[in-house]
């Protein structure tokens, strides 16, 4: 624990807090955290002050800041400026409207996967297979065009263009449909 | 005045018309549910049902309980 009066290697110490070495060695490179002294075979020793500044070093990477702020808060030995902390929140808040749409193309994305068919439309030759599993035979489907063109034959037209069938296919169903019923 | 839409009651007339079971229909709904369930909702919006007779063909599709 800091609290005691005792050093750390430099192993230990990172060890303590879950960074590496080399990170420890790059701290120490940028003057952020020095160790309070060598043993004589030359190796770092860090004390009690020591682990308490990498405490604040490492809550304030976790809150984002660069090192270069957090050196920046240190040397001020007050707390983060304003404007540090500003741009740290603004940064955050472009990651939100990121990952926001982010969400947005995935929830899409998964949508269309989800469904057994990635056609939402309703086509003729769909219409047709789902009446013949129904149990409706062809010459059923043929009455039915008589009768549908005989009591409504707008709306027995407005119905075959929504199945996407081509306006001359249409007219001829509708004919052929008008002849049959005439007997 | 030629209509452009068919209502509920003229779609199911068409069909007791050519002799069509209830049995028919029903399977042809649970098919339509199942398979293309956003063109389901769209047809019976055509047929001009309320969002509520709707919700009801829809739950009684996927339950196959009419």
């Amino acid at each position: 624990m800091a609290g005691d009066v005792r050093s750390y290697s430099i192993s230990e110490l990172g060890a303590a807090f879950g960074l590496s070495r080399s990170t420890l060695l790059y701290y120490d490179r940028l003057g952020l955290l020095t160790p309070s002294g060598r043993t004589g075979a030359g190796y770092r020793r860090y004390g009690a002050a020591e682990y308490e500044r990498l405490e604040r070093i490492c809550r304030y990477r976790e809150l984002g800041l660069s090192l270069r702020e957090i050196h920046q808060t240190l040397v001020s030995g007050k707390r983060p400026s304003v404007a540090t902390v500003r741009r740290r929140l603004r940064e955050v808040e472009g990651q939100i409207a990121s990952l926001a749409n982010h969400r947005r193309l995935l929830q899409g994305l998964l949508r269309q996967l989800s469904q057994p068919d990635a056609e939402t439309t309703v086509d003729k030759s769909m219409w047709v297979e789902m009446l013949r599993v129904a149990g409706m035979d062809d010459e059923a489907m043929r009455r039915w065009h008589v009768e549908f063109e005989r009591r409504a034959p707008g709306g027995h037209a407005t119905f075959l263009t929504s199945l996407g069938i081509p306006a001359a296919e249409v007219d001829a169903i509708r004919q052929w449909s008008r002849r049959q019923d005439k007997g | 005045m030629m209509k452009q839409n068919v209502n509920v009651d003229q779609w199911t007339d068409l069909f007791a018309s050519i002799n069509l079971s209830e049995a028919t229909m029903h399977r042809w709904h649970e098919l339509f549910e199942a398979r293309h369930p956003e063109g389901h909702q769209g047809f019976l919006e055509w047929l001009g049902l309320d969002q509520a007779k709707i919700g009801r063909i829809r739950q009684c599709s996927r339950d196959e309980r009419w």
